[in-house]
């Protein structure tokens, strides 16, 4: 797999000098903050409505906000990070095959499967430092406000929700090996995600999808326990590591 | 010895035949010049050489090495110039050869060297700003040194000099010629003067297959006439000289013979005189690339 190590460090100047690592970072940030932020102003959000509520009839008693707030805002903006992550990444690809850019180092001997490889490391690496962010500037400031130690399961939490970043990059690096544009890619992972959603509708296979793991928020409560998403992880991993087989090969016969 | 060596080499694109029977082969440290107007299959066969399309029939080697579609072994001879050459607009000139130098198998005190030699042939050795902000002429000149990093035996160019200016057509050809001390060369242009100034071997690639192919002067000299062109002062007299001439031909506002052995001049002269019609110019037209081009895709 000759040029993997230069391609990966190409890679990652590529993500730092171009903003993208920053903007992720940023928007990892800002969610990060927003999560315990959300739950901290609510309640004087609602004092402050409270007359207008008083004079339609509602009657608004005093709000009492937890850390669980906090982890429920958590879960709620995790599917923007994602859409945010897949955006800014998904063109990694198909922007190289449309400009000729790799035709100068694959004629040097540069392998296609390390072409695919260094592009799908450099960004799990960037997900999982976003991710990190994210989890971390909302347990940081979670810890200073509430007491976390009333969650539950929170590694679990961070793992599934990690795997299901991971599992949507495999999902790009494999439309990214047929597919001419990143509109088309952003369109064919977003129609694995629908398809998904709609599978997750039969009752029977609903808890072994990949979907899955973003509804494990409920593990938080304890109302789940880590064990009912051990299928859907697995196979979330055995469905990754194929659709990277796939985009490795389907990129080898690919045209350039 | 031949670097490269391509046989009756055959390419469809669905149901258009782009390469029928394409036969030439390149000798060591030559510029061979490959000419065709666009879309007469220069760049597909290029693409042939370095196993980035795969041929339908025929077979192409380097340096005694068969081609192989996808991950060619034969690419670790040659360096390749794509016609419109696309780099990381972040990257530093130093830092894409860099890259390539490192993938070439390129590393430490050799690769730094290399590179400055390389930046220095080019003359790119001052610049120091970001290749986004580098015109065309000055990425065609890295896209030349990117091709040399790695010593190939065989560059291969598509186009070098077609979209610049003078001036940086000239500088390219340059480097081209000063290459041909480390590497042979091939480069296809549908501009002849290029290929005359630089190139000692041609081939004419016309409706997908190899017209003619040799030296630059036994092509030359298989067509050794010499024509000629003439402008009278009156271009009312055209008509006379035309009907008196039947080898000359009407062209604008002089008259071109396609032919004009040492006799027939004589008999022109000599007809002009008696005629008394008076001469703008008259020029004796060896034979260039240009007819030999013209002759073959008529």
């Amino acid at each position: 797999m000759r040029g993997f190590g230069t391609f990966t460090k190409k890679e990652m100047t590529e993500m730092l000098r171009t903003y993208r690592a920053a903007v992720l970072m940023a928007v990892s940030l800002i969610f990060g903050i927003m999560n315990p932020m959300i739950a901290k102003l609510t309640p004087v959000l609602m004092k402050q409505f409270s007359e207008d509520f008083a004079e339609q009839g509602f009657v608004i008693n005093k709000i009492t906000v937890t850390a669980m707030d906090s982890w429920a805002q958590f879960d709620k903006n995790f599917p923007m990070l994602l859409l945010v992550a897949i955006v800014l990444l998904a063109g990694c690809y198909v922007k190289e095959y449309a400009k000729g850019t790799l035709i100068p180092l694959v004629t040097k001997g540069l392998s296609r499967r390390a072409v695919v490889l260094s592009k799908l490391l450099t960004q799990l690496l960037a997900w999982t430092v976003s991710f990190c962010l994210y989890a971390c500037v909302t347990w940081g400031y979670t810890a200073y406000f509430w007491d976390n130690s009333k969650v539950q399961n929170l590694a679990f939490v961070f793992l599934y929700f990690w795997l299901a970043g991971v599992y949507l990059l495999a999902v790009v690096a494999f439309f990214s090996s047929f597919m001419s544009s990143s509109i088309q890619v952003l369109l064919g992972t977003g129609g694995v995600y629908f398809v998904l959603m709609m599978l997750g509708m039969v009752s029977i296979i609903k808890s072994k999808l990949p979907t899955s793991l973003l509804g494990c928020s409920s593990l938080l409560t304890g109302k789940a326990q880590p064990g009912d998403f051990y299928t859907a992880a697995v196979i979330t991993v055995v469905l990754s590591a194929f659709l990277t087989m796939l985009a490795v090969v389907l990129t080898g016969r690919r045209k350039l | 010895m031949e670097i490269l060596r391509i046989e009756n080499i055959c390419k469809s694109f669905g149901t258009k035949k782009v390469l029928r029977d394409v036969c030439f082969s390149v000798e060591e440290q030559s510029i061979f010049g490959f000419i065709g107007r666009n879309g007469a299959g220069k760049t597909t066969t290029m693409k042939l050489i370095l196993g980035l399309l795969k041929a339908d029939s025929g077979s192409i080697t380097v340096c005694n090495e068969p081609v192989q579609y996808g991950e060619t072994r034969t690419n670790r001879f040659v360096g390749y110039l794509p016609d419109v050459p696309e780099f990381y607009p972040y990257m530093k000139a130093r830092e894409y050869l860099k890259l390539c130098g490192e993938i070439a198998g390129l590393s430490g005190k050799e690769l730094k060297t290399r590179i400055d030699e390389l930046l220095q042939l080019v003359g790119l050795g001052e610049e120091k700003g970001r290749i986004g902000g580098y015109s065309r002429g000055m990425k065609q000149r890295l896209g030349i040194a990117q091709a040399l990093i790695g010593r190939p035996r065989l560059l291969i160019c598509d186009e070098p000099t077609s979209a610049l200016d003078p001036m940086g057509r000239h500088e390219i050809l340059d480097i081209l010629l000063e290459a041909k001390g480390q590497t042979s060369v091939l480069f296809s242009t549908h501009i002849l003067s290029d290929v005359e100034r630089i190139s000692d071997h041609v081939a004419l690639l016309e409706g997908g297959t190899v017209k003619m192919s040799g030296a630059i002067q036994d092509l030359k000299a298989m067509r050794s006439r010499t024509g000629a062109r003439l402008v009278l002062k009156d271009p009312a007299d055209t008509g006379k000289v035309l009907q008196a001439f039947s080898g000359a031909e009407k062209r604008v506002n002089e008259l071109e013979f396609r032919e004009m052995p040492e006799a027939e001049e004589r008999r022109l002269f000599t007809y002009l005189a008696e005629e008394n019609i008076p001469v703008l110019r008259f020029e004796r037209k060896e034979p260039d690339l240009e007819d030999l081009f013209m002759e073959a895709v008529q």
